[in-house]
């Protein structure tokens, strides 16, 4: 039974465990997920904040191009002006061309006349003067004419690309200034760092559109390149700038993000750690409480079983007190009759003295008998004391007179006269002939058997001090329990009979022992009142 | 002067016999009774000087027929093996003569007897 009660806390705990995990992982799923969410929100954030910073750094680099093309317009309108103040001075022009030539090759001014188109003033790689704009720069030169202001255009001649820009009425009426530079299929800018282009990878398309044919500059020579697109205007053209950054444009943010989330989970990890930490102390509080609990409760079952065991005890004693009874009952009638035979058969036996030695012998063991029964049916019956006042000297006297002593034990009784105890007389005797009578048997080779009286506190202390031979410990222990005896002859009743008697008194009884040295056994039992001894 | 009468009432045959045997060699004249209601009948039609009894008998008990007995009564001796009850043990000590404990010292219920004889007369 207590090997259950050790198994029931472990079925608890373990019976614990399981929601105690269910709930660590739900926290986990939790926080992974707080975690997770925050970090697609820094992202978003992140890549708003990116957009933004493009779409900024994008609108500074077509304000570039923008101005870097107004600038050419505003050239083109000087060279016109130049060109158109005398025809003859046509040096003067090539010089002021040669200084915004820049990246173009060729810088010239014509006149429409009729269908056709003809130049009448030229710098660098331009076409001489006298000769015929082809279709397409033509048609573009009547563009511009139509506008009355700046257009550009590619042009395709063979194997190579031209980028023209082309203004109306900047010679005067019909006249038009060109603007003309060769482009490779992969024209790269080379962006210096603090540039707006320093970060991007950018294209610039001379069209609204990302058309692969129009694309007159890049920074990279992957394109078109994905990424934001922002159309700017050249002249009466609308271009297009398309840029993506080449680095994270929010920079520490961006790069320590991955921080950032390291350290979230991190403090997500402790988090999770420490509630496990505190669910399992409390669990083991818990668990220590359950041990507590059990090993009080097996204290508990423990004097349970005690109280179990004294009840059993005294049941079995009850039924040995019955039996006792009964069989003492029983024997009383044959001893009588024996005793009664006995005595015919002593006087039939007449002057014979071998009969008179037999019958003499069945007297005395049919005593001894009588004696058994005696101590049976005292132990069995221990009904209440009848109290009345009783002088101990007296008492001494009387139980000592009751059992002479066997030869060579020297007897010896004190007490003062004065000493009166509350008790039933026949009772306390009986307890005091117990231990007198032991005391004698303790001394087969004889000795001193002394009785002592003395008041002690309210109390009368008899003492019975025999020089014989003594108990063990262990015997002292059990002295007192019914039918347990050291003796070859009795049944062990005696003393615990003299121990009911004296509990019976509200007394107590104790013994001291050392073997080869004697016994001597104390009662004490509540003194009476002084009462004046009867002269 | 006649021997002194007495009568012996005891359900035990061992008892009653030794009883007689002891008492007639004494000088007493002893009659025999084995039951409660026979000895009734018994000192109803005779008269004895003393009773000798003993308390628990089957049928009707010493207690009992002591209890009934005419006057004057014989004295009477009770016998007992076992404990009175305190309402039987006061109705016993206001008629008996003696409360006698088996087993007893033959030389005790001698004496007892004698003293019980020279009561009743």
């Amino acid at each position: 039974m207590a090997d259950g009660l050790v198994e029931a806390p472990a079925v608890d705990s373990l019976g614990r465990r399981w929601p105690l995990r269910m709930m660590s992982a739900i926290i986990l799923v939790v926080l992974g997920g707080a975690v997770v969410a925050s970090s697609v929100v820094t992202l978003n954030v992140i890549r708003h904040q990116e957009r933004l910073i493009l779409q900024e750094r994008t609108g500074e680099a077509a304000a570039v191009l923008g101005s870097a093309f107004a600038s050419v317009q505003d050239s083109l309108q000087l060279l016109g002006s130049i060109a158109g103040s005398s025809p003859g001075n046509r040096q003067l022009f090539a010089t002021a061309a040669r200084s915004v030539l820049g990246p173009a090759q060729g810088l010239l001014v014509s006149t429409q006349r009729g269908a056709s188109m003809r130049v009448i003033a030229a710098a660098g790689a331009a076409p001489a003067i006298g000769q015929a704009i082809p279709g397409a720069q033509a048609q573009l030169g009547r563009r511009a004419l139509s506008t009355a202001g700046m257009v550009s255009g590619l042009v395709q001649q063979g194997g190579r690309r031209w980028l023209y820009f082309a203004l109306g009425r900047g010679a005067g009426p019909g006249t038009v200034v060109w603007w003309e530079a060769p482009l490779s299929q992969a024209v790269t800018i080379e962006a210096s760092p603090g540039s707006p282009f320093g970060y991007l990878d950018i294209a610039v398309y001379l069209s609204a559109r990302p058309d692969p044919s129009t694309l007159i500059a890049a920074t990279t020579k992957h394109l078109p390149p994905a990424g934001l697109q922002y159309p700017f205007r050249v002249g009466h053209d609308t271009w297009l700038l398309v840029t993506t950054s080449t680095f994270p444009l929010v920079g520490s943010l961006v790069k320590d993000t991955p921080w950032i989330i390291l350290v979230m989970g991190g403090l997500a990890v402790a988090l999770t750690v420490t509630i496990v930490e505190v669910q399992g102390r409390r669990r083991d509080y818990a668990a220590a409480q359950v041990h507590e609990k059990t090993a009080s409760l097996q204290t508990a079952m423990a004097e349970l079983q005690d109280a179990q065991a004294q009840l059993v005890r005294q049941e079995k004693l009850a039924a040995v007190g019955q039996l006792a009874s009964t069989v003492g009952h029983e024997l009383r009638n044959p001893l009588a009759v024996i005793m009664n035979a006995l005595y015919l058969l002593e006087v039939a036996a007449g002057e014979n003295d071998m009969m008179r030695r037999h019958v003499a012998t069945a007297k005395r063991e049919t005593s001894a008998a009588t004696l058994i029964v005696s101590d049976l049916l005292d132990y069995s019956v221990g009904r209440e004391p009848m109290l009345a006042p009783v002088q101990v000297a007296d008492l001494i006297s009387e139980s000592l007179s009751v059992v002479p002593p066997p030869a060579g034990v020297q007897v010896a009784g004190h007490s003062d006269p004065e000493l009166f105890v509350t008790a039933d007389r026949d009772q306390l005797r009986q307890a005091l002939l117990n231990l007198i009578t032991n005391g004698y048997e303790a001394m087969p080779d004889g000795g001193a058997l002394t009785v002592s009286a003395a008041s002690a506190e309210g109390s009368a202390q008899i003492t019975v001090t025999d020089t014989g031979l003594g108990m063990s410990d262990e015997t002292c222990q059990n002295i007192f329990t019914p039918f347990f005896t050291g003796k070859a002859r009795g049944i062990g009743l005696g003393l615990a009979v003299t121990k009911r008697v004296v509990e019976a008194h509200g007394g107590t009884i104790t013994v001291e022992s050392t073997p080869s040295a004697g016994s001597s056994f104390t009662i004490t039992v509540p003194a009476a009142a002084m009462v004046s001894v009867p002269q | 002067m006649s021997p002194f009468a007495v009568l012996v009432v005891d359900d035990e045959p061992g008892m009653r016999d030794t009883l007689a045997a002891i008492l007639e060699y004494h000088g007493y004249r002893v009659a025999l009774a084995a039951d409660g209601e026979t000895a009734f009948t018994a000192v109803q039609s005779e008269s004895f000087d003393v009773v000798v009894m003993d308390v628990k008998m089957p049928g009707r008990d010493g207690v009992s027929v002591l209890q009934d007995m005419g006057d004057p009564p014989p004295q009477v001796i009770l016998m007992t093996a076992y404990a009175l009850e305190d309402r039987l043990r006061a109705a016993v000590d206001a008629k008996a003569f003696a409360i006698v404990h088996k087993p007893f010292e033959t030389g005790r219920m001698l004496s007892l007897v004698f003293d019980a004889s020279q009561a009743s007369r």
